[in-house]
């Protein structure tokens, strides 16, 4: 894993040099019918700053990047961008500032090249064919994609498409990169690669949103985290502050089933679940192996006490291991998750 | 207003026209992607030249029109009406189709975010169209000449593009409020459809408008596509000259104006409404 992705470094909302924050949602609310997508949402992001906008699904962050883009107009609140509204840009202008790579598969044309999609799009920005085509192939190269260029997108993998879009989103260098469930069903390689994207991004002075519901990514990604939880801020800080909101414990445990070896998975976490009662939950670990279960406890409830009772419900531990998954469980602790 | 902004309206303008070829390039591509439907396009072109030959050996050429004094043949007077008429289904087709199918392919929102005006969305959309529509009619007429000598007067071909002009941005017109209403509801491309054949139908494409009801007549004739019909007709087939086409161009110019403004304030009117409510990446 490289040394940037290791990192846990803070940035100010405002950069070093008194620049105004790239972008700044001030109490921004959007409602759909009864719905509402967007509650008051405040945060601000530096440039050259990576911000996890971090929720399950339904949270608002897709709702909340179409609110930047323009995509969708907010009932409430306002969109600052390098410290201007955006009503003050022409739309032209503000369009030329921001990127988006959207979280949905088919944004580009399946029966052209991907070198042709992006010269299109770059032409769209306002490129001559002969800089569009330059460009294009400059970001290609960028995300690795030379090699297929000339494909037709329709054959790409799901991981190619994605960086296309990244692509795509890079063709004009934007102030502001968005970048929604980017990583969300692509293999570990893939997901580094487009992460390793957005830190190049960075480094060259773009803010980036990273909208996603996964929490592995973002510990050493990015530099401060905003929890949206049914379209409201549940938390903004860095992501050790999260994790500290809540710590609990989770210990994985190898169990067996004395009257019954053969015993799901399902019935085994009832089982448990049943002795463990309300100072604790059980969830499968995995799904090739029903033996293998996670216990978590809160955090004055004792490990001993909890194996005598799973115990005495006719189920051996045979081995338990401390598991550390802090940020889940700030994540669940904070969106009401872990209660059901 | 000031000449700087008039020099900025100015050079937007610019700067969105030169987008316009992507959007033709694009198209292009992708029709090319596609060669079957391409070349099965051609074919039912052909198909529906032999099926209107032997039915115009049915029909009695004295119930044809005449046009420069001279009486046309059934497969004269149909020929142009197939041409002229499945010019105008085809680009206004498109023209509904071509956002509704940006959306269902998820590219919509890829487009609207970039700084394109969404007149030159649709405009870009449709332009690919707007040249291979026109290239299909000249060849289509060009078959039915060499393949079953229907003639046409090669001296009435401009003042029939001359109509053709003018008449195009009128389907364009009808074209985009089309498309803003299939925007909105979503649907209603079947309207369009019914509403297209309405049109063709009572515009004598396929037969002479004094066939028609009593009634049905005065609406006939104010129908945009029989006046473009007559005109080109009368080019075409009379060898009628500027002079003679010259006062349905100046009809038919206001129609295409206001067909225009209609369509692009109804457009806008649907774009806005979808960012309103946030559902126009929807379907």
């Amino acid at each position: 894993m490289s040394a940037t992705i290791d990192r846990d470094v803070v940035r100010p909302p405002d950069a070093p040099d008194g620049r105004p924050p790239a972008i700044e949602i001030d109490d921004v609310s959007r409602t759909f019918g009864i719905v509402r997508a967007l509650d008051g949402v405040s945060f601000a992001i530096a440039p050259g700053e990576i911000h996890a906008l971090l929720g399950p699904n339904g949270a608002g962050k897709t709702t909340l990047l179409r609110t930047i883009t323009g995509l969708v107009e907010p009932d409430g609140g306002e969109v600052r961008v390098l410290g201007r509204p955006t009503s003050d840009f022409s739309s032209r202008e503000f369009r030329r500032l921001i990127g988006l790579v959207p979280s949905g598969d088919r944004t580009f044309y399946l029966r052209i090249s991907g070198l042709e999609n992006l010269v299109f799009f770059g032409r769209l920005h306002g490129l001559r064919r002969a800089a569009a085509v330059g460009r294009a192939w400059d970001v290609l190269e960028a995300v690795e994609l030379t090699q297929a260029a000339k494909q037709r997108v329709g054959l790409y993998s799901h991981g190619m498409q994605k960086r296309l879009s990244v692509a795509r989103a890079m063709l004009m260098d934007p102030a502001v990169l968005m970048i929604d469930e980017a990583t969300h069903d692509l293999d570990p390689d893939g997901a580094l690669r487009t992460r390793r994207l957005a830190e190049t991004a960075a480094a060259r002075g773009a803010s980036v949103v990273w909208a996603t519901q996964r929490l592995d990514e973002i510990r050493g990604f990015c530099h401060r985290v905003t929890l949206l939880s049914h379209g409201r801020v549940r938390f903004a800080g860095t992501v050790p502050e999260l994790t500290a909101v809540a710590m609990t414990r989770r210990y994985l445990l190898r169990v067996l089933v004395r009257d019954d070896p053969t015993a799901s998975a399902r019935e085994i976490v009832a089982r448990i679940g049943a002795a463990v009662g309300p100072r604790g939950a059980v969830v499968p670990a995995g799904e090739l192996d029903g033996s293998d279960v996670v216990l978590v406890l809160e955090e004055d409830a004792v490990l001993s006490d909890a194996i005598a009772r799973i115990a005495e419900a006719g189920v051996d531990v045979l081995a338990c291991r401390e598991e550390r998954s802090m940020v889940e469980e700030a994540f669940l602790h904070l969106t009401g998750g872990g209660q059901g | 207003m000031s000449d700087v902004a008039l020099g900025s309206r100015a050079g937007s303008v610019v700067e969105e026209l030169r987008k316009l070829p992507a959007f033709f390039r694009r198209d292009l591509l992708v029709m090319w992607s596609y060669r079957l439907a391409f070349f099965t396009d051609w074919l039912n072109l052909l198909v529906q030249i032999v099926v209107f030959f032997f039915v115009s050996r049915l029909i009695d050429p004295a119930k044809i029109p005449s046009f420069g004094g001279e009486r046309a043949s059934y497969m004269q007077f149909v020929a142009i009406g197939i041409a002229v008429t499945s010019f105008m289904q085809i680009s206004l087709g498109r023209v509904v189709s071509a956002i509704r199918t940006e959306q269902l392919q998820g590219t919509l929102e890829a487009l609207l975010i970039t700084p394109t005006a969404p007149t030159t969305i649709q405009l870009g959309s449709v332009l690919y169209e707007l040249f291979y529509v026109p290239i299909r009619l000249f060849i289509f007429l060009g078959l039915s000449w060499v393949l079953f000598g229907v003639t046409f007067e090669v001296s009435g071909m401009l003042p029939a593009i001359g109509v053709l002009i003018v008449f195009v941005p009128f389907v364009w017109g009808i074209g985009v409020l089309s498309a803003a209403g299939v925007l909105t509801f979503r649907r209603g491309t079947g309207a369009v459809g019914v509403g297209a054949t309405a049109f063709t139908i009572s515009s004598g494409t396929y037969f002479p408008v004094g066939v028609l009801p009593a009634w049905l007549q005065p609406l006939a004739k104010i129908n945009p596509i029989t006046i473009a019909l007559v005109a080109i007709r009368r080019a075409l087939l009379g060898g009628a000259g500027w002079a003679e086409v010259t006062p349905t161009i100046v009809l038919l110019l206001p129609i295409a104006l206001v067909s225009i403004a209609i369509g692009v304030v109804a457009f806008r009117a649907a774009l806005r409404r979808e960012r309103r409510r946030g559902t126009l990446g929807l379907y």
